[in-house]
């Protein structure tokens, strides 16, 4: 093991560190543009130079690897007068039109000024002319004149989407990035990454442009509820200024560095795919038909009504009731739910849902399988058996008659495989519960409506398809009269005289590890509870 | 003092691009020699004992630099020549391929013997039409009689060579941004580490090396190390001879070959005849338009690589530019700069944007809007751009900018304060060269 | 313009190909093959050399965009190149230049109406001993007056 000195501390990396690293270790912050940690080394910006003991030039610290006993400097008067020349150079063309840009507050430009520029301007050139305010993709705009031509865009799309859209053409300070002239747009479903690693405002989102200022936002840690990868991400979310952004609590989600799940990525469905939380068809009060016509309800009158139904059902017997659970709910949700079910004697609890088609895949991050926990829900061994769909088997059931209520949560069926079959078969039955976030066809014929909160609204754990059991945590209330899943499966217990079931996510997990052994891991329960990080659920271990 | 022709000797032999006339000079006999009696290691021993350097521009010791290609590597090996000739001022390796593509050839199957290639690229640049062909008639040959292709001279070594043009760019000069281009790639240069020698075309290891250089390696072999590396007399660390390029105001511009030992003075005034109407001196770049400049009173100087770094200047690529009194130096300078904005690959932030910079500076100045303080920040971006970045073309453009406005600061003052030039009352308009 | 390779340009390509060991390295020679073959290149030009060598077409015009002998557009007959560098800067580029431009009734950049003369600049081309010079076509020309270049313009046809 390497150890050196930086700054006048010690510091021991794994052999082949580089420096950069090496100083991130003690907590030094090399100012740096072009290196990303995910990306092959550039080295071209040349911001993030430092004094080496025994080299006679400053030298590039993302391309020097730390050797034993170096001793390195990156803080003395030669260092900060390379980087202010650095970022003096680079402001020769920039057309300075921060209050217009978007990246304002988190632009690299702006940051390092601060911190090492603050010269006297002594531009008197005039900058030169390339584009401005070019859409190159479903997401992204183009600013070359605010390119500093780090190449961070150009090797994401070499190296890690592999899709060769963006290059850097002509040379000297004629180059500019943009997309290959044969094509029209980006062609790659992980866009929305670059405006995260383009250090400056010259790639910016269009689904976040102009949408608020980077300063009101604050950030939840979350997962990704897209597909079962389960990308850990960030919510930005904007509580000093709510409703700012055209009622958008919501602007952005931006992928969370965890190299064991997604890396420094996250792709554009998961990314563009939240919209729903803010959107204008979220149920925002509890609902129930009289004779077809929609009557709203308090939470109150919707439990006992909700208790009411499944009680009539269960005397009948508890076989006339079937509960489609969701992949897309937590694993305490689901753990809540199969224990409230279970007490009341229903075993018909399933949550396999078949898409009308298969989702899409690829061997970067993508999954087929749109839901966050449906290895959560297998290892809670929920399911009606064998097959690809509970729906079908339980549309079996209600055509045989052996069921007549339902509870669905969160699933539109009018969405899945089942999706004709389902709508012939449901109004037939007696009694359908739907509790979910959004209107759609499956929630407009339920006979009562239970209005839930979405993944930012909550926490929780998902359990990705390798097994690793990922925790989130609550960006912003729950919208309208909106609740979590937890606090409406506590409201049905008590309304059904159960034994009352916590509405507290750490709590159930914390019973659901004891009771589940797939997800016992002993101080790893605490580890994941206090600090988010995964624990790898025991598979094949049941 | 006297011209020494090693190379030059051939060109006034009429067809000596020809593979009987290159032969009955005794061309093809130190490959003979080398492939008959000769171990890699020998040869390597032997180019380093001659004291040859890289005569592309950076005077690494040629021999060092065959030794750092690994022995042990699984890799194959490959031997690239530099023929890219692109510092303003230098023109030499033209007239080589001209003259001698034998004497190339042979001293690239030498070197590639000694590294262990068995394939070997001639990068040139793609203006130089005629000189590929020459290459191309010349490998020809070879190949007719069995000096190229399997089993070359009779032997079991087998030796291809292929040419490879650019397509206008002098960044890819430098050798890894010729790699670079060699691969397909536009001529981005390299971070190094790691070396050519380790990782080079095609991730193998490669020596890249300047078309003169190599072409002294059959006469190296044939007469000796001792007798080239004597040539030059008291020069410590280089011996033989190289060819100056000498362009400007001197009366006969041209090739002239010397010992390292000759000074800049000697080429100006002895070989080039000295100062066209015999007007006086100004300033000389003595090796390519990236070294600093000397003035009039600094030409004294032996034109080995030490002796030209102890004068704050580089023998460089051996190109000797003449300027006599008339010349106005901002606007000489002005040119220059415009080159290597030009020529920037635009990689790294220093080099592409200083250069643009100042471009765009000396272009305000010259049209008359010059600034106090304009003359301090040139020299400010200068050295900002020192050092600071990928590859020597950044050096290569502050090194003049620095050396000229230091020593004719007056000048650049002049233009700055005024609006114009000081020489333009005296100057008359240089007569287009009859 | 159909853009595809005449047979003896594929020859020449396939040949080209056996010099390296990756197709890649093969970009800069194919498209000096193509601007011979179709005096120009255009994007679809970079597409077909992009099919052939089987690399992404960014890479072509990567390197399309940075060698300066690539054009985008035709030019005349004969091209003129003069060169601006300082060796040739110093002795006098500058009237070699407008003494074309006046004479050819063209600006850098520009083709005669008659499509005979393309006047362009370039940086140094390596003969500086015939200062000041230029490069028509393939051929280099030196030192210019302005009654050398009256000859040469009359000798070009
Ligand atoms: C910007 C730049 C341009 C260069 N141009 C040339 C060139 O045209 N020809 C050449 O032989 N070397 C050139 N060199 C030097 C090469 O990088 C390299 O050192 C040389 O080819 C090695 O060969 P040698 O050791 O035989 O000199 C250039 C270097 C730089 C930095
Ligand atoms: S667009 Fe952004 S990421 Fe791409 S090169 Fe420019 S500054 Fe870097
Ligand atoms: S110094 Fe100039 S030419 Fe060299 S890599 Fe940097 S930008 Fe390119
Ligand atoms: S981060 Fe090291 S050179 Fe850009």
């Amino acid at each position: 093991m390497p150890t050196l000195k930086i700054d006048g501390k010690e510091v021991w990396v794994e052999p082949g560190t580089n420096v950069l690293e090496a100083a991130k270790k003690l907590g030094i912050e090399i100012p740096h543009y072009c290196y990303h940690p995910a990306l092959k080394v550039a080295g071209s910006c040349r911001m993030c130079l430092v004094e080496i003991e025994g080299m006679p030039k400053l030298q590039i610290s993302c391309h020097t690897k730390a050797a034993d006993g170096m001793v390195v400097w990156t803080n003395t008067e030669k260092v900060r007068k390379a980087r202010q020349a650095v970022l003096e150079f680079l402001l020769v063309d920039h057309p300075l039109d921060c209050p217009v840009c978007d990246q304002a507050g988190e632009c690299y430009l702006q940051i390092y000024y601060m911190e090492h520029g603050l010269y006297k301007s002594r531009l008197r050139e005039n900058k030169i002319k390339k584009e401005k305010a070019k859409p190159i993709g479903k997401h992204i705009i183009l600013d070359q004149e605010r390119c500093i031509l780090c190449s961070r865009c150009v090797r994401f799309t070499r190296e890690v989407t592999k899709t060769f859209e963006l290059g850097i053409f002509n040379r000297g300070n004629r180059s500019v990035v943009d997309l290959y002239p044969g094509i029209s747009e980006l062609q790659n479903r992980y866009q929305g990454n670059l405006a995260d690693i383009c250090p400056v405002g010259a790639l910016t989102d269009r689904n976040f442009r102009f949408q608020t200022r980077v300063w009101y936002l604050q950030q939840a840690k979350s997962i990704c509820p897209g597909c079962s990868r389960g990308c850990n991400i960030e919510v930005d979310y904007n509580i000093s200024r709510e409703y700012k952004a055209g009622g958008r609590r919501i602007p952005r989600i931006r992928p969370r560095h965890n190299p064991k799940v997604n890396g420094y990525w996250m792709c554009d469905d998961g990314r563009y795919g939240y919209k729903y939380v803010d959107a204008l068809d979220r149920i925002l009060l509890p609902r129930r038909l009289d004779e077809g016509e929609p009557v709203e309800l308090s939470w109150p009158a919707a439990y006992t009504m909700a208790a009411d139904l499944l009680s009539e059902a269960t005397k009948e017997g508890a076989d006339k009731v079937g509960v489609l659970l969701s992949a897309k709910m937590t694993n305490e949700e689901l753990f809540a739910a199969r224990k409230l079910f279970s007490s009341l004697g229903v075993s018909r609890i399933g949550f396999r849902v078949e898409p009308k088609e298969p989702g899409y895949e690829d061997d970067l991050l993508i999954k087929a399988d749109k839901n966050p926990n449906t290895k959560g829900a297998e290892l809670l061994e929920l399911g009606l058996g064998a097959g690809k769909s509970d729906v079908s088997a339980l549309l079996d059931a209600a055509e045989a008659g052996e069921v007549d209520t339902v509870v669905i949560f969160n699933e539109d069926l009018s969405k899945s495989s089942e999706a004709e079959r389902a709508e012939a078969v449901l109004p037939k039955l007696g009694r359908v519960i739907y509790v979910g976030t959004n209107w759609n066809a499956t929630a407009a014929k339920a006979d009562l409506v239970l209005p839930m909160a979405t993944f930012v609204e909550q926490e929780g754990t998902f359990t990705n398809f390798e097994g690793r059991v990922q925790r989130f945590w609550k960006a912003v209330e729950p919208l309208g009269e909106s609740r979590t899943g937890l606090s409406i499966l506590a409201g049905l217990a008590t309304a059904l005289g159960l034994e009352p079931v916590s509405e507290n996510a750490e709590e159930v997990f914390a019973e659901l590890a004891e009771q589940v052994p797939a997800f016992f891991r002993g101080s790893a329960t605490r580890n994941l509870v206090s600090t988010g990080n995964w624990l790898r659920a025991r598979l094949g271990r049941r | 003092m006297p011209q020494v022709k090693v190379l030059t000797e051939f060109f006034d032999v009429p067809d000596s691009h020809k593979i009987d006339v290159w032969e009955k000079h005794g061309g093809y006999q130190a490959i003979r020699k080398v492939l008959k009696s000769m171990t890699p290691d020998e040869v390597i021993e032997e180019v380093k004992r001659s004291k040859l350097r890289g005569l592309g521009g950076a005077g690494f010791p040629t021999g060092v630099k065959w030794g750092f290609v690994p022995k042990d590597s699984e890799k194959p090996k490959y031997l690239v020549v530099n023929a890219d000739e692109g510092e303003p001022g230098t023109f030499k390796d033209r007239h080589v391929i001209m003259n001698i593509p034998h004497s190339l050839l042979e001293g690239m199957m030498i070197a590639s013997y000694a590294i262990g290639a068995h394939v070997a690229y001639i990068y040139i640049r793609g203006e130089y039409v005629h000189p590929a062909r020459r290459l191309e008639e010349a490998i020809a040959e070879a190949k007719a009689k069995g000096y190229l292709g399997k089993g070359i001279f009779g032997t079991d070594y087998d030796l291809e060579v292929y040419i490879h043009r650019g397509a206008g760019a002098y960044i890819c000069g430098e050798e890894t941004a010729l790699l670079n281009s060699l691969e397909g790639k536009k001529g981005w240069p390299r971070l190094k580490p790691p070396f050519p020698a380790t990782v080079g075309a095609f991730q193998s290891p490669t020596v890249v090396n300047n078309v003169e250089t190599l072409s002294y390696v059959p006469h190296i072999i044939a007469r000796g190390a001792d007798w080239f590396a004597s040539l030059s007399e008291g020069t410590e660390r280089c011996g033989g001879t190289r060819i100056f390029s000498v362009s400007g105001h001197v009366k006969r511009p041209g090739v002239y070959e010397a010992p390292l030992h000759t000074t800049l003075r000697e080429i100006v005034y002895d070989f080039a005849g000295g100062i066209r109407g015999d007007k006086k001196l100004k300033a000389v770049i003595p090796g390519g338009s990236s070294c600093p400049v000397l003035k009039a009173d600094e030409i004294d100087v032996r034109m080995c690589f030490d002796d030209l770094a102890k004068a704050g200047t580089m023998a460089g690529s051996g190109g000797v530019i003449v300027m006599d009194e008339d010349t106005c130096m901002f606007d000489t300078l002005r040119n220059i700069i415009h080159f290597y904005a030009h020529e920037s690959c635009g990689q790294c932030t220093p080099c592409r944007q200083g250069t643009g910079w100042l471009v765009r500076i000396f272009d305000r100045i010259a049209e008359g809007r010059g600034m106090p303080g304009d003359v301090d920040n040139i020299l400010e971006i200068a050295q900002n751009i020192m050092g600071r970045t990928i590859c020597p073309l950044g050096d290569a453009a502050a090194m003049p900018v620095i050396s000229f406005v230091t020593k004719f600061r007056e000048e650049f003052e002049y233009h700055v304060r005024e609006g114009r030039c000081d020489l333009e009352d005296r100057k008359q308009r240089v007569a287009m060269a009859s | 313009m159909s853009v595809e390779f005449s047979e003896k340009a594929l020859e020449q390509l396939r040949e080209l190909l056996g010099h390296y060991p990756d197709r890649q390295a093969a970009v800069i020679p194919a498209l000096h093959l193509a601007q011979e073959e179709f005096g120009y290149i255009t994007q679809e030009v970079e597409d077909y050399v992009a099919k052939l060598l089987e690399i992404p077409a960014t890479d072509v015009h990567q390197v399309f965009t940075f060698y300066t002998m690539f054009r985008d557009r035709p030019v005349g007959k004969y091209h003129i190149k003069v060169c601006e560098s300082v060796a040739c800067h110093i002795m006098g580029s500058t009237n070699v230049l407008d003494y074309l431009r006046k004479k050819l009734g063209i600006d850098v950049g520009q083709t005669t109406p008659d499509g005979r003369f393309t006047l362009t600049t370039v940086e140094c081309l390596g003969a500086c001993e015939m200062a000041p010079m230029m490069q028509v076509n393939d051929d280099f020309y030196g030192p210019l007056d302005e009654k050398k270049l009256d000859e040469i313009l009359e000798s070009l046809e």
